[in-house]
């Protein structure tokens, strides 16, 4: 008898817990949704009780009918998807090379790797400026594409040839009797086995663009160019204004998307994560 | 144009010196390789037709051109242009000793496969032997390239920055030029000249006390949470879990965003509230007081961080096979003897290294300083600086490039950060199954 109170007390207890944790995550995402559809335009005028003052639709009007937000949206998912695929296919193909060939300087330019992915990218700010001048990349979509490239490949070569340094070289060598060229085992053994990471590693680059404003900010000038993060930042909430309202409307219209991929995913992330850990 | 050699492999240092004397010349005058030959001789006759502008390019990169107030602003002597060409000449450079190294290698090793077998091989046999062997070649040479340009090219750039005077005002390309110093730089930082001294000596601190507590919290944050949702048997931890994900889901700029209009001092959401429930009287300066703003930036990033770790050690803890714990209750050990001695060992071991790259991670976590309190509050040395209470080494350098451009400044504290955290990178490096069986 005495078992099952504590019991029960914990339970409560737990529950309590659990309770109040949810309170502190969903508090500001509440404000978000609430900000977006309240009449007033800054974080001053919005009522402190979600959705205090009414519903309305004219942040989201206004977004589509005044801003390039649409315009916004179509580069974030261009250079979102363009990056994804690009370092795919590069940071793949050259953690197969180092996983399976033996070369001069290997071991040094897999710790140079290491040591490279350390840096944020934009330490080397001036330089990117001045290379992406040089060869007409300013102001142009693609320059912020291959900027973004680069950045991606150092840590993403590791983690994908961690990944392969696990799959059985027997593999490739029965393919390679069998006559097969190196790219075509990378392509059609190692590139499937590898999926769950490499599934990884495309949705991690995809998601970075959306969130970055650095790059942007220094590769893109015209309004029309301009990326989600870039856009809403400097376009609502400056030192001069704050239109806390319009920025929570765009933000909830990329944050939807991403929690409904992310709630679907989430099995597959805790297997994913739970084995790239164990294998380390 | 053919001349003889010996398949006993006494011909083997004349193959050599020939190609070390020209890139290709012994695939072609001995070895019968012609496109091969053709190709690195091709490499050479261009690097040779352009070593003038090499040349000029690092004598360029030595002087970092001269003062011209005479000329035309436009056609002034660009001291980073200057510095920027001269790196990736040096860059150019290292790709052809590599090639040049290569194809020694390549004419050694044909020489020896020519003294096995006695014949050389058909032009279109070595072709598709080249294809093969090269394939590592292909599949570097984008990864390599893009690396070596966008990311080795501007880091040793702005290592060199580190020892230029290039700052505002009086050293800005095109007006004026740009020169050498040496360590002076590291000087004024290091301890000569006050207000930049306890400025550095402040944010590097505060960069590492942030770095440890930011993955402090988040870790066993995310622990407390993956353990008691997989313990507390609740139907609903589904429900729990999925609230608890919301966090990562939503873009850092936008929530850091949100959390900063929320604690606005005179205006967000949060004072405000407070003070309607009659909880405080007076506004509470949540970012504009150095102290409360640093502990505001744990306490939201432990908000924005925790749901990746409690992902991650939910994962690493169902990779944890279930005879342990059956043993471990069958043994007569409770809840918390479980956690203590099994789950929390093995967790640990796990994700040491995952604990070591968050701890980078952080010291490099821009966003959720920038966007939060965008490096204020105003202390006493910002006015010199720039650098505010809760500022960190990266967001002190964006604000050091584009506020108030100390590119020179700047570029030292890139070299701290290197400095920093290398150590940790390379004993990541070193415990990795990779390098422990010796592969590498």
């Amino acid at each position: 008898m005495n078992h099952k109170i504590i019991r029960k007390f914990n339970l409560t207890f737990i529950l309590i817990f659990l309770l109040g944790t949810s309170v502190f995550v969903i508090y500001p995402l509440i404000y978000v949704v609430s900000g977006a559809f309240s009449p007033g335009n800054s974080i001053a005028a919005l009522s402190i009780v979600p959705f205090g003052d009414g519903i309305t639709l004219k942040h989201f009007e206004y977004l589509f009918n005044n801003t390039d937000y649409l315009q916004w949206f179509k580069n974030t998912l261009y250079v979102a998807v363009c990056t994804s695929l690009a370092t795919i296919c590069i940071a793949s193909l050259s953690a197969y090379v180092f996983s399976r060939f033996h070369f001069v300087m290997k071991k040094q330019m897999m710790m140079a790797m290491l040591i490279l992915q350390i840096f944020p990218s934009f330490v080397g700010m001036v330089a990117i400026y001045v290379i992406l001048l040089r060869i007409g990349g300013l102001d142009k979509l693609w320059g912020l594409i291959l900027v973004y490239l680069a950045g991606n490949i150092p840590y993403n070569t590791w983690m994908v040839k961690s990944y392969i340094d696990t799959i059985p070289k027997s593999l490739d060598e029965a393919a390679r009797i069998d006559g097969a060229s190196h790219f075509k085992i990378f392509r059609s053994i190692i590139f499937p086995i590898a999926r769950p990471i490499i599934i990884f590693l495309g949705i991690s680059s995809f998601t970075a663009p959306w969130m970055d404003y650095i790059f942007p900010k220094m590769v893109l000038r015209s309004s029309n160019k301009q990326t989600l993060a870039l856009g809403l930042y400097s376009s609502f909430l400056t030192e001069k204004k704050n239109e806390f309202t319009n920025f929570a409307a765009g933000a909830l219209l990329i944050a939807i998307p991403f929690i409904i991929f992310f709630v679907i995913m989430q099995k597959t992330m805790i297997t994913s994560m739970g084995g790239s850990a164990v294998k380390e | 144009m053919q001349i003889a050699i010996q398949t006993d492999g006494s011909s083997r240092k004349k193959v050599m010196l020939t190609s070390i004397l020209f890139m290709g010349l012994g695939h072609i005058i001995y070895l019968k390789e012609y496109l091969k030959g053709a190709f690195y001789a091709l490499i050479e006759i261009l690097m040779l037709a352009f070593s003038p502008i090499i040349v000029n390019k690092l004598i360029n990169l030595v002087t970092l051109g001269s003062p011209q107030p005479d000329v035309p602003i436009k056609m002034r002597d660009n001291s980073i242009f200057m510095l920027i060409d001269g790196v990736i000449i040096l860059a150019i450079l290292f790709i052809f000793v590599a090639i040049y190294i290569i194809s020694v290698r390549s004419a050694l090793e044909s020489y020896d496969a020519y003294c096995v077998h006695g014949s050389f091989k058909s032009e279109k046999h070595i072709i598709s032997s080249t294809v093969q062997k090269a394939f590592p070649i292909f599949g570097l040479v984008p990864s390599v390239g893009l690396v070596l340009f966008f990311v080795v090219v501007p880091l040793v750039f702005s290592a060199c920055v580190a020892f230029t005077n290039y700052a505002a005002p009086n050293n800005i390309p095109p007006n004026n030029t740009v020169d050498w110093v040496g360590l002076s730089n590291f000087k004024t930082m290091f301890g000569g000249n006050a207000a930049w001294s306890t400025g550095f000596g402040r944010v590097a601190l505060w960069t590492v006390v942030w770095g440890a507590l930011a993955t402090f919290t988040c870790y066993f944050g995310g622990m407390i949470m993956a353990v008691v949702l997989q313990q507390s048997k609740l139907k609903i931890a589904p429900l729990f879990r999925t609230i608890f994900i919301l966090p990562y889901a939503v873009p850092a700029v936008v929530s850091m965003l949100v959390w900063a209009n929320l604690l606005n001092g005179s205006f967000g959401i949060v004072n405000r509230t407070l003070i309607e429930l009659g909880i405080t009287s007076s506004a509470i300066p949540w970012l504009s007081n150095e102290w409360l703003a640093k502990f505001v930036c744990v306490l939201v990033n432990l908000w924005a961080g925790f749901p990746y770790f409690m992902l991650l050690i939910t994962g690493s803890m169902t990779a944890i096979s279930n005879d342990i714990y059956e043993a471990a209750t069958i043994d007569g050990a409770n809840q918390f003897q479980i956690f203590k001695r099994i789950i929390l060992p093995l967790v640990l071991y796990q994700t040491t290294p995952l604990i070591i790259m968050s701890f980078t991670h952080n010291i490099n976590n821009f966003g959720a300083i920038f966007f939060l309190t965008t490096g204020y509050p105003v202390v006493a040395d910002s006015t010199t600086t720039g650098a505010g209470g809760t500022d960190i080494l990266v967001t002190w350098i964006y604000k050091l490039t584009v506020n108030l451009l100390k590119y020179n400044y700047a570029a030292v504290l890139a070299v701290v950060i290197f400095v920093v955290l290398a150590p940790f990178a390379i004993y990541n490096f070193r415990r990795t199954k990779s390098y422990k069986d010796g592969e590498l």
